[in-house]
C-alpha cells in the first residue's frame, strides 16, 4: 500500500509541473499587465516600465517560469498584487470554506445518488426508474449557474427559507450550516445524476452475476441480497466515478462560490484572474491542481481497498 | 436585596439586548485601505467611516464643515492655513489625536517616497508644522483655492504614525488605527470588511443628525459581485443597504415591501467620451461639435438607465461649485439635422458606404472603452447615433486591468471614462492641465491659456476670482467640444425600511459617508 502511495506521489510530480507550466503560460498569454495593476490607474508609462523591470516581466517567459518555479519549491508563492497579503495566507483562508462546501455537498448527494440509482435498478422499467433517470438527466444537463439561480429564486427569495449571501461561519455553527445549505444543494444537484446513473447500471450488472443468484437461492431476503451482495460489489465503478466527479466539482465550485459570494478557492481564483493578480491566480491554480491530484490518489487507494485485485 | 434584583434584571436585559449590526453589499473590494496608496472608491467608502479628515463636506457638496479641526483661518495671501484642532479626538486604540498626527499624515501623503497617486490634491506644500499640540500650520508655496475641498477627501485621512510604522507594508491591509466613527475589526480581501463602533466618537460634523457615537455596533461590508444577488439580497432582508443595484431593478425594489430607495438630487459622477484632439479624425472642431449634437443623452438616460441618471451636456454637474452658469444656454443638445449641416459645411462628404470623409480621411474614429455592460451599452448607443450622421465609430473594449494602460497611449481617437469630483476646479485641474497629458489629459489638450487660467483659479484667494478663472476654462473647453458628455450619475441607495432613511452623499461616490446616519428605527 505504501509503495502504491509513493508511486502515485512520484507520478504526480510531472503532472504538477505540467499544470504549473500551463497555468503560468496561460496567465502570460491573457491580456493584462501586473505592472499596471501594481502601479495603479494614474501611473505614468515610466513608472509602469520601472515596475516591469523590477518584477522581471521583461525577462523571457521561460526565465520568468524558472524563477517562479524556484520560489514555489522554496514554499514562496509571493504576495497578492491587490491586497499585498501573502498568497499562502490568502489560500489558507479560502481552502477551509471550499473543503466545507465539498463536504456539505458530498454528504447528502453521494448517499442520495447511490440510493436513487439502486432504487432505479431494482425497479427497472417502472415509473420510479423512469422518474429517477429523468431527474438524473436533468441534473447532468442543467448548467450549474442555472441551478444556483433557481435555488436563490425559490429557496432564497420566494420562500425565504435559506440565506444565499456569504458564509455565515464555520460548518459546525448554525449560521454556517444555514449559509452553506444552498451552495451545497446546488453543487450536489449536479452530482446526483452521474452517481445515480452509474449506480443503476452497475447494480443491474452485478444483480445478474452468479453469486447473487446463489445468495437468492440460499433464501436471503431481497434487501439483504441487494445491499450486501449487489450494491457492495457494484460500488467499485461508482467510487471511481465519484473521484473523477469530485475533481469536476472543484470547477463547479468556482461558479457556485461566485454566485453565492462564498469565500472559497473558486471565488478567489475568479477574482484573482479578473484583477490580473497573477501570483494569487497561479497559487489558486496550484491548489486546485493539488486538490485534483489528491482526490485521484484517494480514489485509487479506496479502489484497491474495495477490490484487492487492483493491488496485484 | 431589592438592589440585587434590580441589578440582575438590568444585567439580564443588557445581556439579551441585540447588538445593532448591519450588512452593506458592494460590488468590488479595494486593493488596500491605506489612504495614500489607493484611489479606489471601495477604499474611500470604508476610510470615511474609519477615519477623519481635517474638514468635512456637507451633502450639498459646497459647504465645508468641521472635521478634526474645529476652526481654521487662511492668510491674506492664501498660502498659510492655520487649523485649530478639537481636543477630544481619540484614535480607536484610545490614544489622543494631536497636531503631530496631522503633521505626520499630511507629510506622508505628499512625501515622494509614499508614491501617492493623488499627492497633488494636497497642494504645493511648503511645510506642515505643529504650532502646539492642537494647532497646525499648513503652508503652501502658492495659494490653492481647492485645498479645503481636497482635504475633505479620504486621501486626507488622519493616520497614526505608530500604527503605520508597526504594520509597515501591512498598514491598511491587516489593520488601521483611525479616529472615525468605526474601527477596523477584520478584512478578508474580496470577501468582507468588518468594522465596529468607536464608542468614544463624538466629533461628527454638525450637518449629521447624529454627531456620534454611531448607532450601529458593527458594520460588515460584504462583496457580492453578482448584481442580481445584490438585488434580491436587499429584497429578502439579507442585507440592509447597498448603493450597487442595477437601474433595471429599481422599480422592482421600490415596489418591494421592506425596501426604500433614496436618491440624491445631486450627481457628481460624470460619464463622458473624450476626443484626442490631435488625431486627424477628430481634430476638426466641427466634427466634435457634430458628434455632440448627434447623441441624444436624454433618450439614453431613459432607455439605457431607466431615467435614473441625469443626461449630461456639461462636463461637470451644473450644481458643482464654480460651474459657469453663463454656459447653460450654450450647451450642445441633440440636433442631428444641425450635426449633418455642420459636417456638410466643414467639407466632410458622405461616402457611398454612408461614412463621411475629407482629404482622404475616413470619419471612423477608434474608441477605447472599458469592457462590461455599462460601457458596452453606452458605446453601442453612441455608435448607433453617430452612424446617423456618417461617423463610423469603431469600439474597442478592454478589461479594466488592461484599459488603464491602453488609455495612457496615443493609439485611440476617442475614449470612454467616468470620474467623481467635488467641484469644477477638481475636475478641470485633473483633466485639462497640459502637464497631465497623455494621462489623465488623454485629449492632449495642450494650451498655455488654459494652464494660466487653471493656475489663476487654483491660486485665487477669493471665491469670485476662482469662479471666474474656472468659468473661463469651462467655456473654452465646451466651445472646443473636447468631450462628449453623456450623463451625471446620482447617488442611489437601496435600504431596508427597518432603518431610518439615510442621507445620500456624493463625495467620491461614497454614498454613506461617515455612516453616522445608519440607524434602526426605534
Amino acid at each position: 500500500m505504501i509503495d502504491q502511495i509513493l508511486r502515485r506521489l512520484l507520478i504526480s510530480i510531472p503532472v504538477l509541473f505540467g499544470v504549473l507550466f500551463l497555468g503560468f503560460g496561460l496567465l502570460v498569454l491573457v491580456p493584462g499587465d501586473p505592472a499596471i495593476v501594481m502601479a495603479g490607474p494614474t501611473a505614468t508609462p515610466e513608472i509602469v516600465a520601472a515596475i516591469r523591470t523590477e518584477m522581471g516581466l521583461d525577462d523571457p517567459v521561460l526565465v520568468q517560469f524558472g524563477t517562479y518555479l524556484g520560489r514555489v519549491l522554496q514554499g514562496d508563492l509571493g504576495r497578492s498584487l491587490i491586497s499585498n497579503k501573502t498568497v499562502i495566507s490568502e489560500l489558507g483562508a479560502a481552502i477551509g470554506p471550499t473543503a466545507e462546501l465539498m463536504f456539505a455537498c458530498l454528504i447528502w448527494s453521494v448517499p442520495l445518488g447511490i440510493g436513487l440509482g439502486t432504487l432505479a435498478a431494482v425497479s427497472r422499467g417502472s415509473i420510479i426508474d423512469r422518474a429517477i433517470m429523468a431527474i438524473s438527466v436533468a441534473g447532468v444537463s442543467l448548467p450549474i449557474f442555472f441551478i444556483c439561480l433557481m435555488m436563490i429564486q425559490y429557496l432564497g427569495v420566494q420562500w425565504r427559507l435559506l440565506p444565499f449571501i456569504g458564509r455565515g461561519g464555520p460548518l459546525w455553527t448554525l449560521e454556517g450550516i444555514r449559509h452553506i445549505a444552498l451552495p451545497a444543494l446546488s453543487l450536489g444537484a449536479i452530482f446526483i445524476g452521474p452517481v445515480a446513473r452509474m449506480t443503476r447500471s452497475s447494480v443491474l450488472e452485478v444483480l445478474k452475476l452468479d453469486h447473487v443468484r446463489t445468495a437468492r437461492a440460499k433464501g436471503l431476503s431481497e434487501t439483504r441480497v441487494i445491499l450486501r451482495h449487489g450494491l457492495r460489489n457494484a460500488l467499485i465503478p461508482v467510487v471511481t466515478l465519484i473521484g473523477l466527479q469530485v475533481g469536476y466539482l472543484l470547477g463547479g465550485a468556482v461558479v457556485t462560490e461566485s454566485i453565492f459570494s462564498f469565500p472559497g478557492i473558486g471565488r478567489l481564483a475568479v477574482g484573482a484572474i479578473l484583477s490580473s493578480d497573477f501570483p494569487l491566480a497561479q497559487g489558486t491554480i496550484l491548489v486546485l491542481a493539488l486538490g485534483f491530484i489528491l482526490i485521484n490518489m484517494i480514489v485509487d487507494i479506496l479502489y484497491s481497498l474495495l477490490d484487492p485485485r487492483v493491488q496485484t | 436585596m431589592k438592589r440585587l434584583l434590580m441589578s440582575s434584571a438590568l444585567l439580564l436585559v443588557g445581556g439579551i439586548a441585540q447588538a445593532a449590526e448591519i450588512t452593506i453589499l458592494r460590488e468590488v473590494d479595494s486593493n488596500n485601505y491605506d489612504p495614500h496608496k489607493t484611489t479606489s472608491r471601495a477604499a474611500s467608502e470604508v476610510l470615511f467611516m474609519m477615519g477623519d479628515t481635517l474638514v468635512s463636506l456637507a451633502p450639498d457638496m459646497q459647504t465645508i464643515d468641521t472635521g478634526v479641526a474645529e476652526s481654521w483661518s487662511v492668510s491674506e495671501d492664501g498660502t498659510t492655513y492655520t487649523f485649530n484642532l478639537r481636543q477630544d479626538v481619540q484614535f480607536c486604540d484610545g490614544k489622543p489625536m494631536t497636531a503631530a498626527d496631522v503633521v505626520y499624515s499630511i507629510n506622508r501623503w505628499v512625501d515622494p517616497e509614499t508614491k501617492s497617486p493623488v499627492a497633488w490634491r494636497a497642494g504645493e506644500v511648503d511645510s506642515v508644522t505643529a504650532l502646539d499640540d492642537y494647532t497646525v500650520e499648513y503652508k503652501l508655496t502658492a495659494p490653492f483655492s481647492e485645498l479645503l475641498y481636497q482635504l475633505t477627501q479620504s486621501f486626507g485621512t488622519i493616520i497614526d504614525q505608530a500604527n503605520v510604522e508597526a504594520l509597515g507594508d501591512d498598514f491598511g491591509v491587516t489593520g488601521f488605527n483611525g479616529t472615525g466613527p468605526f474601527c477596523w475589526e477584520s478584512w478578508a480581501p474580496r470577501d468582507q470588511m468588518v468594522i465596529t463602533r468607536h464608542d468614544e466618537y463624538a466629533w461628527g460634523a454638525g450637518f449629521h443628525a447624529n454627531t456620534g457615537p454611531a448607532s450601529m455596533d458593527r458594520i460588515t461590508w460584504q462583496i457580492v459581485p453578482e448584481e442580481n444577488t445584490r438585488t434580491v439580497g436587499v429584497i429578502t432582508g439579507q442585507t440592509q443597504v447597498t448603493q450597487y443595484v442595477p437601474y433595471i431593478a429599481l422599480e422592482q425594489l421600490k415596489a418591494s415591501p421592506g425596501v426604500e430607495v433614496v436618491q440624491s438630487d445631486l450627481a457628481f459622477w460624470t460619464y463622458y467620451m473624450g476626443f484626442k484632439i490631435d488625431k486627424e479624425t477628430v481634430s476638426d472642431p466641427a466634427v466634435r461639435r457634430a458628434i455632440n449634437l448627434a447623441v441624444d443623452q436624454a433618450a439614453m438616460s431613459e432607455d439605457l438607465f431607466f431615467g435614473v441618471v441625469q443626461p449630461a451636456y456639461s462636463y461637470v454637474s451644473q450644481e458643482a461649485l464654480d460651474w459657469n452658469a453663463g454656459l447653460d444656454d450654450k450647451l450642445l443638445k441633440f440636433d442631428p439635422a444641425q450635426a449633418n449641416a455642420i459636417l456638410d459645411e466643414a467639407g466632410w462628404e458622405m461616402g457611398d458606404d454612408g461614412v463621411r470623409g475629407k482629404d482622404g480621411v475616413r470619419l471612423a474614429p477608434t474608441a477605447y472603452v472599458f469592457a462590461g455592460s455599462t460601457w458596452g451599452k453606452i458605446s453601442e448607443a453612441v455608435q448607433a447615433y453617430l452612424r446617423e450622421i456618417g461617423v463610423d465609430m469603431q469600439i474597442q473594449a478592454f478589461d479594466a486591468t488592461v484599459a488603464w494602460g491602453k488609455l495612457a497611449t496615443q493609439e485611440f481617437d476617442m475614449y470612454g471614462m467616468s470620474f467623481p469630483y467635488v467641484s469644477s476646479g477638481d475636475a478641470l485641474n485633473l483633466y485639462f492641465r497640459s502637464q497631465n497629458a497623455p494621462s489623465p489629459n488623454r485629449m492632449n489638450w495642450i494650451d498655455d491659456k488654459t494652464d494660466a487660467l487653471l493656475l489663476a483659479g487654483a491660486t485665487s484667494v477669493t471665491d469670485e476670482g476662482r469662479a471666474e478663472a474656472y468659468g473661463e476654462v469651462l467655456e473654452m473647453v465646451h466651445d472646443a467640444a473636447v468631450w462628449l458628455p453623456l450623463y451625471h450619475e446620482p447617488m442611489v441607495i437601496a435600504q431596508s425600511t427597518d432603518l431610518e432613511t439615510v442621507v445620500p452623499h456624493n463625495i467620491y461616490g461614497a454614498g454613506l459617508y461617515k455612516g453616522l446616519d445608519l440607524k434602526y428605527k426605534e
